[in-house]
């Protein structure tokens, strides 16, 4: 079942003002992710990997093309919109982990239900389920700045996965951290593929990250340069 | 509210952001509270002021045939809202002998014991007069005379001569609601009966309560009033009139609206910074589902919230700083606050005002936050502001200065009152504040070069940061903008009124001694009032006295309007004629006098619509007379509602013999021999001698306590403005903690972080200080045109440079003490975890 399409795709920064200025960071970007699927996009620095992730996540619109998630087109979707898409059905993940340092481990988890308006308890049981999907249960009470940087990305893969999403979105999510936490964390996504056949987009530049998917997209200059699917994924990579 | 537990970790977390935001609201609403509460004693001082001089504020009811009326035919008016007493008067011109001296006196015809109760007369000394036989003396005259309470006095009235016991003597300035010159007391049922007059009376004086409109009183009164009577506000001596008090008055609302919009710049930062500060999180918050109404939202909740919290702090501060405030601005005024009491108002007003301007304040913040870009939840560092101002922003501000000065020309031609004035100087402060982002890069940059160059990496680096954020630092500066306008505009206006009465005084008392008439002004008819034709021939024969000027002073209606006659003797060879005449050389002025042409105050003018060349009709004792108008004159007696003519022509023509106020001047060293002969002759005829001295000193007094009393608001808005300043500054170092702590840890060292803030923060001042210099002169403007409706003619305004920079140097001197503390602090911060702060 197909949950992700990206359909040709463009992402040109600075079009509004002067079209013959601007930047074309992403041209033509068409694929498709099917449930289950661990896919990572790969590429060089400025590949334009990190601005199809966010187009994918509706954080920014492309400028041609459109994204379709579970049948929906981002593009009919106005601000309001995609923030309840993007709360209900995608889960992000990011470098810098980016968790609120005034909540603790399981609040941050929580926020998104809150935003929801589902009542406290249910987010706090949903919040504990999800820390302890990711071996993080025991440190729920914490404050971000109290924890390890693996924790902290342990906890905001929880954050990602409270509301159940249909794809999760990392970018870079083991960039902050040392090789045995990124070992971890790649670990964790693998097992939650395998296991939950939950849909991960992953976007990195390292390759033995890009190992444990099984699927690799490769971008340079905004374009795919190849689109592979690897035949088993060990699930950890290899470093 | 979902993000509730969110905003009360974030106070928990960073209680210095939230204490500051408290901080600014508290300031802004203990600002309003003591300004209002300032204002208010101030106005009240004022009243007290006038009311010592004029009386109390009343309204006149005559006949409208000439002499008395039977009290029967006033009907009934104590149901009309707004009166404090109704007293019938009654007067009789009368001859005082005690032992061997005589004293022409006026007594009046009062019912004592009822004014004492209700507070209207105060005695010095003794019981009011019940009997026949008994009377109350204005306690100068019995002092004069010699007289004490059990003294008897032998009074001549028309049934004879009358034995009576003085049983109370009466402060002065007391009697002026209802003496018309007179200084004696009687009960008014035994003085009419001794004129064989019982039941009749000369007028009925209306006392209002201070808080009375006089306008509607007058209208309700007048409606009821049938043909034989009318009603109509009376004209006072008194040369602190109550024209001349709007302009003050109109001073006071300047300054309250300034403090309201200085308030409000204060609180917009906070939470302007506020929010900034947060942006981060706010982006993430969005990024993971929250809505921009659910950051709009939880944004507005706080505001509410910490404005509250702000409210009730402000609010106790401003309550408690409010009776010294008073207290000291009564001081200022020389009249002593009877009582001080809270207005539940203001305290009500305040405690919805500070949720009400934080959430005002917070509005844009709010949409800012509902708009943060999605990135800068995730960027490793916060996207850079846009620099510069849109066209649309610039047009905003100009649009505000169209209508600021769209208002002023409504006041000036009169189309709207004076008071609109004030929300268009508010506006027009809006205004510079608005355009400050624009002119605030050439006038740092202008500045960052008069920076020593061993401090030039600090001052380019503050420079830039001030850069950065071109909005937010204009709401920084705006802080000072207004204070500084505040402080130049007002100073400005004040100074130029005050050396405007100052130089008309100087210009129309030129004498070493004065001789006037003891108590108010009165309008007697000419056969009862004194006889004083004959006191400056008198005055004249003092060995010693070189010149001696009699003035004529009597209240009357010009073309209906309540006014004074004033008639001057005008010697031959006086070098410059008394009177400040406005477009009319000396010579012709004099000539137009001598023809028996009458000179009008432009504040008299304004109120009839009469122009040099017309004729008006004066109404003075019951007789109309028209006379010619040669010119206009600036003068402050009664706030310019005034008919000048020559003596001759007021004895001609008004049949006005009396003499109110004399004018002698010794001879070359002389002045101190006349005191003595210059007493005797003023207690012979119930006047007061006073040097000149002493009278420009009672003068110096009052227009110094009015001055004093403006210039504590002034000050108090400036020590605001110096506590909002100092607030922004240091939310403004705590926002700037990641940028110092990266500073730091490429090697700038602690001294150059403290200097680097100081100069940031001199540079905020010196801009707020030039931009405001520019508000401040436009505020003294808007000021004087729209006093001009009011005094009938433009103040001279003259730039003052020493107040400018003492303004400036002021505005500089703030902002680097304000920036002291948080600069030692950006100096010693946690490497570590500055570099880390969200």
């Amino acid at each position: 079942m197909t949950v992700l399409a990206a359909e040709h795709i463009s992402k040109t920064f600075g079009a509004e003002a002067a079209a013959a200025a601007g930047v074309q960071a992403v041209r033509d970007v068409a694929f498709t992710v099917e449930q289950g699927t661990f896919l990572a996009i790969t590429g060089a620095s400025g590949s334009g990997k990190s601005t199809v992730l966010h187009m994918l996540g509706g954080i920014t619109r492309p400028t041609a093309g459109r994204v379709v998630l579970e049948g929906v087109d981002l593009a009919g979707l106005d601000d309001e919109q995609l923030a309840l898409l993007r709360r209900r059905r995608i889960g992000f993940v990011f470098q810098r982990y980016n968790l609120l340092p005034e909540l603790s481990l399981a609040e941050n988890v929580a926020l998104p239900l809150e935003l929801d308006g589902k009542p406290r308890t249910a987010c706090r049981s949903a919040a504990l389920e999800a820390l302890e999907q990711v071996g993080m249960s025991h440190r729920a009470d914490h404050r971000p700045d109290s924890v390890s940087g693996g924790e902290q990305q342990r906890a905001a893969i929880a954050r990602a996965l409270v509301t159940k999403p249909a794809i999760l979105l990392a970018d870079e999510p083991t960039g902050a951290l040392d090789s045995a936490n990124s070992e971890n964390v790649i670990a964790l996504l693998s097992k939650l593929v395998l296991e939950d056949r939950q849909t991960v987009v992953l976007v990195t530049h390292d390759s033995t990250v890009a190992d444990a998917a099984t699927r690799v997209i490769t971008m340079r200059d905004g374009q795919i340069a190849s689109d592979e699917t690897q035949a088993a994924a060990t699930g950890v990579p290899s470093s | 509210m979902r993000l509730a537990h969110l905003l009360a970790r974030q106070w928990a977390m960073r209680p210095g952001r939230a204490l500051a935001t408290v901080a600014s609201v508290a300031v802004a609403v203990g600002a309003v509270v003591a300004t209002w509460v300032a204002a208010d004693a101030s106005r009240s001082g004022y009243r007290r002021l006038t009311e010592a001089i004029e009386g109390a504020p009343s309204i006149e009811i005559t006949s409208t045939e000439e002499g008395r009326f039977s009290i029967e035919e006033l009907p009934s008016l104590g149901d009309i809202p707004g009166l404090r007493a109704i007293i019938p008067l009654f007067y009789r011109p009368t001859l005082l002998r005690v032992g061997e001296k005589r004293v022409r006196e006026i007594a009046m015809g009062v019912d004592c014991k009822t004014l004492v109760g209700q507070g209207l007369l105060e005695l010095t000394e003794g019981e009011p007069c019940l009997a026949p036989d008994e009377m109350v003396l204005d306690a100068g005259l019995a002092s004069s005379l010699k007289l004490d309470v059990g003294d008897e006095v032998l009074l001549f009235a028309r049934r004879g001569i009358k034995r009576m016991q003085v049983t109370g003597l009466a402060e002065s300035a007391s009697l002026a609601t209802f003496s018309a010159g007179g200084g004696v007391v009687v009960e008014i049922a035994a003085l009419s009966d001794m004129s064989s007059s019982l039941g009749l009376v000369d007028r009925v004086r209306v006392v209002l309560k201070p808080d009375a409109s006089r306008s509607d009183v007058l209208a309700a009164i007048s409606k009821r009033m049938p043909d034989t009577l009318s009603a109509a506000v009376p004209a006072g001596r008194a040369s602190m009139a109550e024209d001349v008090l709007h302009a003050a008055d109109l001073g006071l609302d300047f300054v309250t609206g300034l403090t309201v919009a200085m308030s409000w710049f204060i609180v917009v930062n906070a939470m302007l910074m506020n929010v900034t500060e947060r942006r981060r999180g706010l982006a993430l918050v969005r990024l993971l589902g929250g809505t921009a109404r659910q950051l709009r939202q939880t944004v507005i909740t706080e505001a509410a919230i910490l404005g509250l919290f702000g409210a009730v702090v402000g609010a106790g501060l401003g309550l408690l700083a409010a009776r010294p405030i008073a207290g000291g601005i009564a001081g200022a005024l020389n009249a002593p606050l009877t009582e001080f009491t809270y207005d539940p108002v203001i305290v009500l007003v305040a405690m919805l005002m500070g949720p009400a301007v934080a959430i005002a304040a917070a509005w844009w913040p709010a949409r800012e936050a509902g708009r943060v870009e999605l990135l800068e939840g995730i960027a490793q560092a916060p996207p850079p502001p846009a620099r510069g101002v849109s066209m649309r922003y610039l047009l905003g501000a100009i649009s505000l200065w169209c209508l600021a000065g769209l208002i002023l020309l409504a006041v000036l031609f009169e189309l709207m009152p004076p008071r609109a004035a004030v929300p268009a100087g508010t506006i027009t402060m809006l205004a510079f504040v608005g355009i400050t982002p624009v002119v605030l890069p050439w006038v740092s940059s202008g500045l960052v070069r008069l920076v020593p160059s061993c401090w030039w990496i600090e001052a380019r680096i503050a420079h830039e940061q001030i850069m950065r954020q071109p909005v937010r630092t204009a709401l920084t500066t705006g802080v000072l903008v207004v204070a500084v306008s505040n402080g130049i505009g007002l100073g400005h206006a004040i100074q130029d009124n005050v050396d405007n009465v100052l130089g008309w005084y100087d210009g129309w008392m030129q004498a070493d001694w004065l001789v006037v008439q003891a108590g108010a002004l009165g309008a007697m008819p000419p056969q009862a009032g004194p006889d004083a034709a004959e006191i400056d021939e008198i005055a004249r024969e003092i060995p010693g006295v070189a010149k001696v000027e009699a003035i004529g002073v009597a209240t009357g209606r010009a073309d209906g309007v309540a006014c004074v006659v004033v008639a001057r003797d005008l010697p031959a060879g006086e070098s410059s004629l008394p009177l400040d005449v406005i477009d009319l050389d000396e010579s012709s002025a004099r000539e137009a006098l001598e023809r028996g042409e009458a000179f009008v105050g432009t504040a008299l003018s304004q109120k009839t619509g009469i122009e040099p060349g017309d004729e008006i009709s004066v109404e003075i004792y019951g007789r109309t007379t028209k006379v010619k108008v040669a010119a206009l004159v600036v003068d402050f007696m009664s706030g310019g509602v005034a008919v000048h003519v020559s003596r001759e022509t007021g004895r001609t023509q008004f049949g006005l013999n009396a003499i109110e106020v004399l004018l002698v001047t010794a001879e070359q060293g002389q002045a101190a021999s006349l005191q003595a002969p210059l007493e005797e002759l003023a207690n012979e005829h119930g006047m007061l001698a006073r040097s000149f001295a002493e009278m420009q000193s009672m003068i110096d007094r009052v227009v110094q306590g009015i001055v004093g009393s403006l210039k504590s608001i002034l000050m108090l808005g400036f020590v605001v403005g110096s506590l909002g300043v100092a607030n922004t500054v240091t939310m403004n170092v705590l926002e700037k903690t990641r940028t110092l702590g990266l500073l730091r840890s490429v090697g700038m060292t602690s001294g150059q972080v403290t200097r680097l803030v100081v100069i940031q923060s001199i540079l905020l001042g010196a801009a707020g200080g030039a931009i405001g210099t520019f508000g401040g002169i436009t505020t003294a403007l808007f000021i004087q045109i729209s006093s001009q409706p009011l005094l009938g003619y433009p103040v001279q305004m003259s730039l003052r440079p020493g107040l400018i920079a003492l303004n400036m140097a002021a505005a500089m001197l703030v902002t680097a003490v304000a920036a002291w503390l948080p600069a030692r602090r950006a100096s010693r911060l946690d490497l570590l975890q500055a570099i880390s702060a969200e």
